[in-house]
């Protein structure tokens, strides 16, 4: 188990792998804003606070959207394309 | 008819269009007198800026107003601060006619722009801090996103110090008299467009603000209505004031907010609505009140549900539906900015009881938090049963003041 706490929330979750943060913020009602849902619009992006490394890799749909909005993408990603992967904490901030 | 090409300053001048007929904007807005799709035409040293297209049936007055001031070939760049198709209706006609020009748009617009242009056209992307030249004159792009789309963006024509802003700042109001010093009372419209459109992005209306801080600004060019060029900061005030959250009376007070909403056939759910606003009032830090949804009109809804902390909705099931009144209370939703509320359900039932549970998952889709599962009573609730609706408020309340939540799916 993986355990995901969305910050502006103040929701920790206790998670399977396989699951995408999407699909976990909208199960405990996180405030998270979602847009397309398939890594087009970009406006899931979220700050990993700790935890990239329990996260799946970026896709390249994830990679080239996150190039378009920043020049350093090392700590955002896109809630609805990366999913659990790993067993430890990953911290997410969301909100402006 | 074409009319004068009206200069906004010495090196821009409006080439848009006037839409006296239009009624309806966008199916949810309202507009007396008709409006505009504003377009603006750049001209430097070294060539030409189109700032934003118009709606495709436009494009011919578009075009006439363009060439009386510009040959197709001089036109270096063409600016979408937004892609709606009432900015972007005349974008392909303008791109076949001036192959040269290039495309800039933001970073979010580049997946829209396929989807509506539905053909590859090659663009650069603009993040803040961008600029470009047309020799003498410069333009910075700043990102200004969700105002009212993902895909807005700003621009700043430093030497002229006008800043164009996309909707932001717009009004449904036609007036060819164009500057906000000319035309007629449009401040109905102003603060209208702004409850409609701006509203539901409060949050990034500061940030956009915020950004415009360190301009000095002598003209706001918006993609509708006037030219804001009398007192600029007066209208950035307007938008700084309806968007902040300290004008709100609990901010005064420094206390929380938590509203029940609630209707009731036979005094089943407003006794449950009394328990849970009774249980959350006991909560230092937060103010719970109810709403008797029966004899609550719509800009009251409005104004209530933008300030509560808390959202708590309460309906008896008819027919196996939650009261209409219930819904048009969330329906009201969408003049506001979603997420970050907690809300929870509940109600007395008869026979089947979906209703709270229905309006549960109304509420995940409107981005409420919902920490706590529906609670539904069969008809009359015992003293038991009105304990745990009290219990029900505490759990929300302490959430809504910060508690937190811990869950395993």
């Amino acid at each position: 188990m993986a355990v995901v706490y969305l910050q502006d929330d103040n929701i920790r979750v206790s998670v399977s792998h396989g699951k995408t943060i999407r699909q976990i913020a909208q199960r405990v009602g996180a405030s998270m804003e979602f847009g397309c849902r398939v890594g087009d619009c970009s406006t899931c992006v979220a700050t990993i606070k700790s935890g990239m490394e329990y996260l799946s890799p970026k896709n390249l749909k994830e990679t080239k959207a996150l190039e378009m909005l920043s020049s350093d993408t090392t700590n955002l990603r896109l809630m609805c394309q990366c999913s659990i992967d790993g067993e430890g904490e990953i911290i997410i901030s969301y909100n402006i | 008819m074409l009319g004068d090409i009206t200069p906004v300053s010495e090196s821009v001048h409006f080439i848009g269009a006037f839409d006296p007929k239009i009624r309806t904007f966008d199916i949810i807005m309202k507009t007396a007198n008709g409006s505009s799709y504003n377009s603006y035409l750049v001209r430097g040293s070294k060539g030409v800026c189109v700032m934003d297209t118009v709606k495709k049936e436009f494009s011919e007055i578009f075009f006439k107003r363009l060439e009386l001031l510009c040959e197709y070939d001089e036109i270096l760049y063409i600016v979408l601060h937004h892609l709606e198709p009432d900015h972007s209706g005349a974008l392909l006609e303008l791109m076949k006619k001036a192959p040269q020009a290039k495309l800039i748009i933001s970073g979010r617009a580049v997946m829209m722009l396929k989807g509506l242009i539905k053909t590859d056209i090659t663009f650069e992307v603009a993040n803040t801090g961008k600029t470009i030249s047309l020799g003498d004159k410069t333009i910075e792009f700043l990102s200004t996103p969700f105002l009212h789309w993902p895909d807005t963006m700003s621009s700043f024509l430093h030497e002229d110090k006008i800043l164009f802003s996309g909707d932001i700042f717009g009004s449904h109001y036609y007036d060819e008299r164009l500057f906000d010093d000319e035309v007629g009372d449009f401040s109905y419209a102003f603060k209208y467009y702004y409850d409609h459109i701006m509203r539901p992005f409060k949050q990034y209306v500061l940030e956009a603000l915020r950004l415009y801080e360190r301009f000095e600004i002598t003209t706001i060019a918006p993609l509708h209505g006037p030219v804001l060029r009398s007192n600029p900061n007066f209208y950035i005030q307007e938008y700084a004031r309806w968007s902040s959250e300290a004008r709100f009376r609990k901010h005064v007070f420094s206390h929380k907010m938590l509203s029940v909403f609630y209707m009731s056939s036979y005094d089943n759910t407003h006794k449950m609505a009394e328990k849970i606003t009774e249980g959350a009032d006991s909560i230092d830090g937060l103010v719970a009140s109810m709403y008797d949804l029966a004899s609550l009109d719509e800009s009251n809804m409005i104004d209530l549900l933008e300030e509560s902390d808390a959202v708590v909705i309460g309906s008896p099931t008819i027919n196996g539906d939650a009261v209409k009144p219930a819904w048009d209370l969330l329906s009201c939703m969408a003049y506001l900015e979603s997420g970050g509320k907690v809300g929870a359900s509940f109600g007395s039932y008869g026979w089947t009881g979906e209703a709270p549970e229905m309006l549960h998952d109304r509420m995940r889709w409107l981005k409420f938090r919902l920490p706590v599962e529906p609670i539904k009573i069969k008809l009359i609730p015992t003293e038991d049963e009105l304990d745990k609706c009290y219990l029900f408020g505490i759990e929300i309340a302490e959430i809504t003041m910060g508690k937190m939540v811990e869950m395993e799916i």
